[in-house]
């Protein structure tokens, strides 16, 4: 028998030891998990957030109140594989130093926790592209919030390490919850500028140094305890400490100065061409075709009527004199879901309604007063609940019958008027929007 | 059966640490729905509801983990009624224990809905024990009962009370189904087939 060479080549390229602990073992289910859950909140949400950049981002960020604890968990969880494996001992045989053993085994899940969140909000984003009706992407908090897991996956791998309990990584996750949480939910206090998961208001953007600030604030109190657990010369964690501290200190002296509103969303975007002209909020510049062809009805049958507001605005806040608001587009999910009006008929109506002005004194409007609205939102543009209305009046006690009655005389009143009486009728009406006194008001 | 296998059965499972863990869950629980200032509005207990079962599960499932699970198979006694007595037992305990911490109102966020919520977090956590371990059976149950803390604040729809049953206020049909069905279904399947084998390597 004789030797052969063994003609089979060594292969070409060794792969990297590190490679193994990367892609076997437990790292990639935390990826896993990460991507589930977000993807998982983000279908239930997907109303709320799918169509607007900026809502977009919001719930990506303020996910992290769920997602950070997940993942301190799942490190906390590998944090107490060697115990279990009982192979610390083996460990200390290498010829690495102790910290970057620690590394080998902390960094997947850290990676993998950040690949998940990453793939996630690439997602969303991809998601909210195609019904996007104005903005742009926003980017700017996303590195920041994969800083925070990876920071907390290294954290909860100094605890895995530390404490040898079963219950001990569902129980970092509750202190994670309640960690996060409670500045969100208790009083506003400049502790709340320390909380990496603070929720991100839309509309509300922060100063560009914000999530560098941030990450280092995390990722500092992550390296601090990492080094202080594994590094050999021990003091050297002071110095990402003190990292952490100025950032800390940086954030809570910055306190309200670190957000600013959204100058976009202070826009607006007008149709000129009606009366009264249409406006809508320059983050949501898209739905401008949309909103008009909803009130399109209604303003052709305004025509030529006097007193009528200049335009509708549409702002967060009060509208000014000689305007009426536009009904709110945002928050999404109602008015607006994935770039559509979800109801234009229902639109229309809170249209007529903003501009009658009257949504104040509803219940102590004077019987007359109110029939000259429902006339006039009849006329206009019928809510599609009024039917339902007319008929639980009809089946109802006689003071609503004859309520009804009166109601249905009016709206054939107004309906019966020539086109020139009604208008100046109309102008007459709208001369009186905005008071609840029924003096004023003309009759029908 | 003779006490002293029950004994040494309850030991073997880490049965009173983890009844002092389900007993430490309820201060945890009282003392979060103090700090909320709970009586002021039953809604502010809405975290209380979603965090305190799940940290009631997970005690349970991390209690359902053995550690000799090669021995166990050798015995000659069945053992689903020892897996039955055991998981019903301390749902029990945490199902009793848990409301507590919310007594008062019990139409919105009240003793029911809390004893609803620990048996369904119970259920999916079980079933977790038996596809993936013991050891890491707490986390289906808080990815997905977090995940519906967050989503369903706006959500709307038919299925809403089925898929988001840890966050329904009250007797809703359809979350008492949801989380029957899960702690019926998670139950059986852990009691026929028992916490996955975990190696010292996982």
């Amino acid at each position: 028998m004789t030797l052969t060479a063994d003609s089979r080549k060594p292969p070409e390229r060794r792969l990297h030891p590190l490679r193994a602990e990367i892609v076997r073992g437990f790292a990639p289910w935390t990826g896993a998990a990460v991507l589930l859950t977000l993807g998982m909140l983000l279908t239930g949400t997907s109303a709320q957030w799918q169509g607007g950049w900026a809502e977009t981002r919001s719930q990506l960020h303020d996910s992290m109140l769920v997602i950070a604890p997940l993942t301190a968990a799942a490190g906390c969880l590998q944090g107490g594989r060697e115990r279990r494996r009982r192979t610390d001992e083996l460990w200390e045989t290498a010829v690495r130093g102790r910290l970057a053993r620690f590394l080998a085994s902390a960094m997947p899940v850290a990676l993998w926790a950040a690949a998940g969140f990453t793939a996630a909000a690439a997602l969303a984003l991809l998601a909210t592209w195609p019904y996007a009706q104005g903005d742009r992407p926003h980017l700017g908090l996303l590195p920041g919030d994969a800083v925070l897991l990876a920071a907390c996956a290294m954290a909860g791998h100094v605890v895995g390490r530390l404490v040898a309990w079963r219950p001990a990584a569902p129980a970092l996750a509750m202190a994670g919850y309640v960690g996060l949480a409670v500045p969100a939910m208790a009083s506003p206090g400049a502790g709340r500028h320390l909380d990496a998961a603070f929720p991100a208001p839309v509309g509300s953007y922060p100063v560009w140094w914000q999530p560098v600030v941030m990450a280092v604030w995390t990722g500092g109190l992550a390296s601090a305890a990492v080094l202080a657990y594994a590094a050999r010369r021990r003091y050297t964690a002071l110095v990402p400490l003190a990292a952490a501290i100025a950032a800390g200190a940086l954030l809570v002296r910055t306190g309200d100065g670190l957000w600013h509103d959204d100058p976009l969303a202070s826009r607006q975007v007008c149709d000129t061409s009606t009366t009264p002209q249409i406006c809508v909020n320059a983050r949501y510049e898209g739905l401008l075709p949309q909103v008009r062809e909803a009130l399109s009805e209604v303003v052709g049958r305004l025509e030529g009527v006097q007193n009528l507001p200049v335009r509708f605005e549409d702002r967060p806040t009060a509208p000014r004199h000689g305007e009426a608001r536009l009904p709110m587009l945002a928050p999404l999910g109602w008015s607006v879901v994935r770039g559509r009006l979800t109801d234009p008929k229902q639109y229309a109506w809170e249209a007529v309604a903003e501009l009658e002005g009257r949504g104040d004194c509803q219940s102590t409007l004077d019987p007359r007063v109110r029939r000259a609205d429902d006339a006039v939102e009849h006329y206009l543009a019928p809510g599609p609940h009024q039917e339902y209305f007319d008929r639980l009046a009809a089946e109802g006690s006689a003071a609503e019958r004859a309520e009804l009655t009166a109601r249905q005389r009016a709206r054939a009143r107004l309906a019966s008027m020539g086109e020139e009486e009604r208008r100046i009728w109309l102008s007459a009406y709208f001369a009186t929007a905005g008071s609840c006194g029924a003096r004023a008001v003309p009759a029908l | 059966m003779t006490a002293i296998g029950l004994l040494l059965y309850a030991r073997s499972r880490a049965l009173w640490p983890t009844l002092a863990a389900l007993v430490g869950t309820t201060g945890f629980a009282l003392w979060a729905a103090h700090l909320m200032d709970a009586y002021l509005d039953p809604s502010r207990r809405v975290p209380v509801f979603a965090l305190a079962p799940l940290l009631a599960a997970a005690v349970i499932g991390t209690s359902l983990y053995t550690a000799s699970d090669e021995l166990d198979r050798t015995a000659v006694r069945p053992w689903w009624p020892r897996r039955l007595v055991q998981l019903l037992g301390l749902s029990a305990v945490a199902a009793a224990l848990l409301p507590t911490a919310v007594l008062g109102d019990t139409l919105v966020f009240g003793p029911p809905a809390m004893i609803r919520n620990t048996l369904g977090s119970t259920g999916v956590t079980a079933a977790a024990a038996v596809l993936f371990g013991a050891r890491l059976s707490w986390l289906p149950a808080f990815g997905y009962v977090s995940a519906v803390y967050l989503a369903s604040g706006g959500a709307r729809g038919p299925a809403v009370t089925v898929w988001a049953w840890p966050m329904q206020p009250g007797t809703q049909t359809g979350a008492w189904a949801a989380a029957l069905v899960a702690f019926a279904a998670g139950g059986a399947l852990y009691v026929a087939r028992g916490a996955r084998p975990e190696g010292a390597r996982a």
